[in-house]
């Protein structure tokens, strides 16, 4: 019976994963089963014509990845690349792209009651990449949803890339 | 504290100094209403008879986008010179009375239409020519196409305008009415209001539409997009208390951004997750309605109810702002 009870909580409130990075001095989160792996930083080849958000491509094992500049699809100011900067490659839908990040912190565990809606004022597009929030050792985490991250048209755009 | 009231309801004469007064401070932005303007009006089409033409307007995209406030849909005046070529000109003689039937017919149609336009609120695009003038006297010598729709029965027209006012019921929290004498309903009779400091403005705030007073501290997480009054995310004890940048908020011209360093708490709205920031809070303070002068148009700064001159402060109406901010809230979901 006890253990009934226990299923029946978990498949109401899941806990999913969430993997941790650091971006101008705030935590965010996105799922861990989009995340395919962390690089250490490597050069980037810039592309010329590429949309501005796109910081240029990386040779992954003989496959040409996009990488997104994080900082700026998020509004944020631009900063230095440091000994902790990484790659992080995500899957999203069919594609595979790569975002640049300040740090990767952890992978934390959230049960679904536990992601609290975001506010959303304001005009910005960008504002919609949030999934929610999360109060978690003693920090704020900001989810991201990474399937907003980028529309139609631009994941057409850098299939172009 | 209050000390010499005028009897009754009687309202003092206009200080024109202490309005310029905070006028010239608060500045006349109004970023909380600018921020969510686009989201107040809504374009529907409109028909009105006009001379001797019965001309029925449907709004653009491009209208409804370029000028939302002063180009209200509404039908132009007519002008002298009017040539009726609209489909929907009405002949200003009938010649039988067959003919006058059939034109019933046509109206009561178009009138069809136009309801199921209300209906279903279907932005619908049509030329890029704009559907409106700004001058009265300018000919509007151009066809109106009207988008062909089949009209669904009477019965569902009905049922989609009773669903309606359901769509757009909104929350509303308490305090928020002014009542005939000029006053807010939490200011009818003797009210406490706590006094507080922002960038050196002496504010006020009723007691009754407060909730708590918590520090702000390192964990305030700002969130990216949002609007530039938006400060962050409070964790508290008793919940994220969505934080208002309090001085960029009221005064934005003089707005200096070391608040944000110099901000030490955050003051919650009650019944709202959202909260001011504030430099420091000082004591509270009892009021009559008398000692306020209040503000009889209160259009362009809703949120704040009036100025108290013994204080030299300026009253903030609460509730007022707590509602801007919750509609204001595009991932609000009402309870």
């Amino acid at each position: 019976m006890a253990t009934d009870a226990a299923k029946n909580k978990s498949s109401d409130d899941p806990v999913l994963q969430w993997v941790t990075f650091r971006l101008d001095g705030e935590t965010y989160g996105i799922n861990v089963m989009q995340v395919q792996e962390v690089l250490r930083y490597s050069e980037i080849a810039p592309v010329p014509g590429a949309p501005s958000y796109v910081l240029g491509i990386i040779n992954l094992r003989g496959n040409v990845v996009t990488v997104i500049d994080t900082r700026h699809r998020f509004n944020l100011s631009s900063g230095d690349i440091t000994d902790n900067t990484r790659i992080v490659i995500i899957e999203t839908d069919r594609h595979v792209i790569g975002i640049l990040v300040d740090s990767v912190a952890e992978v934390v565990y959230l049960r679904q009651s536990e992601i609290e809606m975001a506010p959303n004022v304001g005009n910005e597009e960008s504002a919609k990449f949030i999934q929610g929030v999360c109060h978690k050792n003693n920090e704020l985490l900001i989810l991201i949803d990474l399937n907003k991250l980028l529309t139609s048209e631009e994941w057409s755009e850098l299939e172009d890339v | 504290m209050s000390k010499e009231h005028d009897s009754g309801d009687s309202i003092r004469p206009p200080d024109d100094s202490l309005t310029s007064y905070f006028d010239d401070l608060l500045g006349g932005e109004d970023l909380l209403a600018q921020s969510f303007s686009t989201l107040q009006e809504r374009p529907m089409p409109v028909a009105a008879s006009s001379g001797g033409a019965r001309v029925i307007s449907l709004p653009t995209k491009k209208t409804a986008e370029d000028k939302p406030k002063k180009n209200t849909l509404r039908a132009e005046p007519a002008p002298k010179t009017l040539k009726p070529i609209s489909t929907f000109a009405e002949p200003a003689a009938l010649q039988t009375l067959e003919q006058k039937r059939q034109l019933e017919k046509l109206l009561q149609s178009a009138r069809a239409q136009l309801l199921v336009d209300a209906a279903i609120t279907t932005q619908v695009s049509t030329e890029a020519k704009p559907a409106f003038v700004n001058d009265p006297n300018e000919i509007q010598d151009w066809v109106i196409e009207i988008p062909v729709i089949e009209a669904p029965p009477i019965a569902e027209i009905s049922d989609a305008l009773d669903e309606q006012p359901a769509q757009v019921a909104q929350f509303q929290i308490d305090g928020l009415e002014w009542l005939d004498n000029g006053r807010p309903q939490w200011a009818q009779s003797r009210f406490d209001v706590l006094l507080f400091k922002v960038s050196g403005l002496t504010l006020a705030v009723p007691l009754i539409s407060l909730g708590q007073i918590q520090p702000l501290t390192d964990e305030l997480t700002p969130l990216f997009g949002q609007a530039d009054w938006f400060m962050g995310l409070q964790p508290t004890p008793a919940g994220k208390i969505r934080t208002v940048n309090t001085a960029k908020f009221v005064m934005p011209e003089r707005y200096d951004p070391s608040f944000v360093e110099t901000a030490k708490y955050v003051m919650s709205i009650n019944g709202v997750p959202w909260g001011l920031a504030v430099d420091s809070v000082n004591q509270p303070i009892t009021l009559m309605p008398e000692d306020v002068k209040w503000r009889s148009d209160r259009g362009k700064r809703p949120w704040l109810a009036g100025t108290v001159k013994e204080h030299m402060c300026a009253l903030l109406d609460i509730p007022r702002i707590g509602q801007m901010l919750i509609e204001a809230d595009k991932n609000f979901l009402p309870a």
